[in-house]
């Protein structure tokens, strides 16, 4: 047998009207079926405790070991000379950074903290690069913002039947 | 009647007022805006509910994304109508604006219930299947017009499909003529609310022939081959922007909603059960309607075809069971003789 005869042989055999109307009814019976769709904006996936997102920094608590910056794998953290400081701070790329938490960990002061905000949106390149004090504003802005959000929370859970389900929780 | 009362009123004859309204109302221009409108986000809506998505949304809410298409056409309305350099721009600019015009001409005949006609004619099948024909023709010069080779991909699949599937219609529509023993909608859907017996049920093969041309000539799934997004981006409308855009999407609606209208005048029954103009009118609508919605929500079930494959299946198979569909309909004319 050569290859072909082999190939045609192994060929389910298919009705071609009652396939037609078999793929139809299956459309229809799907089309009656609830999407399974996360409402992003207005809906939220409740994150875990330490969920990595933005990168928070305290001016205030930071003591210019420059440890965060050494330790920052894609250097997303340089140190800067702020005018009328003796010590130099830490800036943040925030499109560099991969959210990897290093920086938080080996931070002695606890001044740089993760947070859950991971969706800030910036209009230029240019904007996601701040220098220490820029850095200090933002953070305490979006803590703040994400503070008064009002989303639904919700948890994600596979179902053999629907698919995704998504769970409420207060 | 309302409409020699009006014709009395506006001092014009009755013919000039209808030949007038049914092309720019009913079943023309107005209700096919809003049709369309409806089709295309009915269509968007379908297709992400049996891929479990939400579809068109945030526009509004409230209403489930009712408005997107008013946000799109607001969109093309204003956006810059870019004629490139190369391009034939006589041809590039009347293109789509042609096409439209031709395929709102069939409206004139259409009739959309009992007395809603603009001009009733003993050979209205064959003046809707004329019209009909003629937007391929500027189709594919605007796939030529616009000198880029996906456009002109697009044009040349238009051309060979346009032959096949017309063949097909043709077809169709000479058995239905020769079952009906007529030539004119009018007299077809009163032969079956005569007996009772609509198309579909006494020649089934025929109404599975026009539905498939339908289909081609329209570019629904599978047959959406001119247009092709994957392949040759929007086929021979690549070029265009702005309204001519949202002209050149609208043409396969406005194809789609014309030969739906004839399917269920033909097949369907037309105004049955009803006889007086209204109830006929949105009888006619309706069962249209559902016809449409159903073409559109094939785009959610099947992928698609390859020209070959489309072009094989016109030949070789639906070509051969014209003939059948013709014999059968000499055969059933003893029923509405
Ligand atoms: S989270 Fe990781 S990548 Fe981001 S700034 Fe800290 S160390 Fe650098
Ligand atoms: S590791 Fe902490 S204390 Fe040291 S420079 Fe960075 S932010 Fe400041």
């Amino acid at each position: 047998m050569t290859n072909k005869e082999e190939r045609d042989n192994h060929r389910p055999s298919i009705n071609p009207v009652l396939a037609h109307l078999e793929a139809i009814a299956t459309g229809i019976k799907w089309l009656t079926r609830k999407p399974m769709t996360l409402m992003y904006p207005d809906m939220e996936e409740k994150k875990p405790e330490y969920f990595r997102g933005f990168i928070i920094f305290n001016y205030n608590k930071c003591i210019g070991c420059s440890l965060c910056a050494q330790i920052c794998p894609p250097r997303a953290i340089h140190m800067y000379r702020v005018p009328g400081d003796k010590r130099i701070r830490p800036g943040y790329d925030a499109g560099r950074c991969i959210h990897c938490g290093l920086c938080t960990d080996i931070c002695p002061t606890d001044a740089l903290d993760v947070s859950p905000v991971h969706d800030e949106v910036f209009e230029q390149i240019g904007s996601m690069d701040f220098d220490p004090v820029e850095w200090h504003i933002i953070s305490k802005k979006l803590v703040e913002e994400h503070a008064k959000r009002k989303r639904k929370l919700v948890i994600t859970r596979v179902d053999e039947e629907v698919g995704l389900r998504y769970e409420p929780v207060e | 009647m309302v409409l020699v009362e009006l014709a009395k009123i506006l001092h014009v004859p009755v013919w000039a007022l209808r030949g007038f309204l049914a092309p720019l109302v009913y079943p023309g221009l107005a209700v096919l805006l809003g049709t369309v409108l409806f089709l295309i986000w009915a269509e968007r809506k379908m297709a992400a509910r049996v891929q479990q998505r939400v579809g068109p949304y945030y526009v509004s809410p409230k209403l489930h994304g009712a408005l997107q298409l008013i946000a799109d056409g607001a969109r093309f309305a204003l956006q810059e109508i870019i004629v490139h350099i190369e391009t034939d721009r006589l041809m590039f600019i009347l293109g789509p604006i042609l096409t439209f015009t031709f395929l709102t001409l069939p409206f004139t005949v259409l009739p959309g219930g009992p007395g809603i006609y603009g001009f009733r004619s003993d050979f209205s099948m064959v003046i809707v299947y004329a019209l009909l024909t003629l937007s391929p023709i500027t189709v594919i010069l605007m796939g030529w017009a616009s000198s880029n080779k996906f456009a002109m991909i697009g044009g040349g699949r238009e051309a060979l499909l346009t032959v096949s599937g017309e063949i097909t219609l043709a077809l169709a529509m000479l058995s239905v003529a020769a079952m009906y023993g007529t030539l004119d909608f009018v007299t077809a859907v009163e032969k079956q609310m005569h007996t009772g017996i609509i198309g579909l049920v006494s020649n089934p093969i025929a109404a599975l022939l026009f539905f498939l041309a339908m289909l081609l000539l329209t570019d629904r799934v599978p047959f959406d081959i001119v247009l092709g997004e994957q392949e040759i981006v929007q086929g021979p409308y690549t070029e265009y922007s702005g309204v001519l855009y949202a002209l050149t999407m609208a043409i396969d609606y406005v194809k789609l909603y014309a030969l739906s209208l004839a399917f269920t005048l033909l097949f369907l029954g037309g105004w049955a059960p009803f006889t007086t103009p209204l109830l006929g009118a949105i009888s006619v609508y309706i069962k249209s309607l559902i016809v449409m919605l159903f073409s559109v929500f094939l785009r959610a079930v099947y992928g698609r075809m390859k020209l070959d494959q489309a072009m094989n299946f016109f030949w070789a198979r639906l070509f051969p069971l014209g003939f059948v569909a013709l014999a059968l309909g000499v055969f059933v004319h003893v029923i509405y003789a």
